[in-house]
């Protein structure tokens, strides 16, 4: 892989991340460093890898692996980028893994009841999740949520990744590059697909409380489109 | 008519990395300029900044004791394991370590009397190549002559086996 940035400048960016020199601690065996590390990173890989996954016990299971790993790995740590964009690419890694052996299982399990009447598309369960008709200024807090989550859930793997990391870790498109080893060009069209998908979904409920019935057909060829997209993005 | 270019189309992909401030100056301003001049643009900048600030409405997850709790105590069986491994393999490296060690010592000693016996003169062995001429040497003392000692010598006085038989 054809690194982002000079080696060198990663490092000087890296000396001056307070995270890394509490990694560095780690490494040495500083016991508290890493508890430190813990505190301050567990929510914010909680919250990607729930979101990512969609159940909050399996992302807890995968936030403990991903803390693991890192104890695992801190013999070999060096100090060449930002600490946060090492733990994400962990992250990354740990939620993929999950993800594809979960579909694998999936494939295997659920073949001869593929026809069955449950629906599990987040657009369909979107569209139950709300009358369609209800205006977007009486929607409270609660709903707002679930609608706002199972748009996410529309959103490819790689699409998802890429907003929680832009979102709520202020990730420049170089570092979520560097994270899901793809080029910041492919980072930029990935975000850009997402957030044209994100406001697809979301801006008709807002304006209107009208479902995205009509979009409904688009988006899901669009997702099929994207995640085709985004397998291929890694090249750079 | 007016002769000016027509502004080329801003893509959202465009419009998206304006609003994460991943854009150049030059391109910053090239959408500003179109801002300015096309509602339509100003709409789709802001249907995408509005759908953007709702996934503030996502749960954040709380504080979770338990959760950090457990993780360390995973990690600290971790550690408990990784020492159980490094004290299992210490034994036979130490075991090995000494061995070899030994082995050096051993070779060393070996070097040494080799190199010993090799450069110092052993006085016992000297003593033994000089013993027929100990033997004699009452007898070559009374002899002031070297050149004749040497005569004697190569005649074959001092052998052993002398006076030849027959």
């Amino acid at each position: 892989m054809r690194p982002l940035v000079s080696k060198s400048s990663a490092r000087r960016h890296a000396m001056v991340d307070p995270d890394v020199h509490l990694m560095l601690r780690v490494r040495e065996g500083d016991g508290e460093a890493f508890t430190e590390l813990m505190r301050r990173y567990q929510n914010r890989v909680l919250l990607v890898l729930e979101h990512l996954v969609g159940d909050r016990d399996w992302a807890e299971d995968l936030a403990q692996e991903v803390f693991l790993r890192v104890y695992r790995a801190r013999k070999t740590y060096t100090a060449d980028a930002k600490f946060i964009t090492w733990l994400f690419t962990i992250t990354n890694h740990v939620a993929s893994n999950a993800l594809r052996t979960k579909a694998r299982r999936r494939e295997v399990r659920l073949r001869p009841a593929a026809n069955s009447s449950g629906s599990g598309r987040p657009l369909e369960r979107l569209l139950q999740c709300s009358s369609g008709q209800i205006p977007a200024r009486q929607l409270d807090k609660a709903e707002m949520r679930d609608i706002v989550r199972l748009a996410l859930e529309t959103l490819s793997e790689r699409q998802r990744m890429a907003v929680l990391l832009n979102k709520f870790e202020g990730l420049s498109y170089a570092d979520i590059a560097q994270i899901m080893e793809m080029s910041p060009q492919a980072v930029k069209s990935l975000l850009s697909r997402a957030r044209v998908n994100l406001r697809q979904i979301l801006i008709p409920y807002l304006e209107s409380g009208k479902s995205p019935e009509m979009s409904l057909g688009n988006d899901s060829r669009q997702a099929g489109a994207d995640s085709e997209d985004d397998s291929g993005a890694n090249a750079k | 008519m007016s002769d000016s270019p027509r502004p080329t189309k801003i893509t959202d992909e465009e419009l998206i990395a304006y609003l994460d401030g991943e854009l150049d100056d030059a391109s910053c301003r090239r959408i500003e300029q179109s801002l300015m001049s096309d509602p339509e643009l100003r709409r789709r900048l802001q249907e995408l900044e509005r759908s953007w600030e709702l996934l503030d409405h996502l749960e954040m997850p709380s504080s979770d004791e338990r959760l950090t709790r457990s993780t360390l105590e995973m990690v600290a069986v971790e550690a408990a394991r990784e020492i159980e491994q490094y004290s299992s393999t210490r034994g036979p490296r130490t075991w090995l370590r000494w061995l070899l060690g030994l082995a050096g010592l051993v070779a060393v000693g070996a070097l040494g009397v080799a190199l010993g016996w090799w450069w110092a003169p052993d006085p016992d062995r000297q003593l033994l190549e000089d013993l027929p001429l100990l033997e004699n040497l009452d007898c070559y003392r009374q002899i002031d002559d070297f050149q004749f000692l040497e005569a004697l010598h190569q005649r074959g006085l001092f052998q052993e086996d002398w006076p030849p038989e027959g």
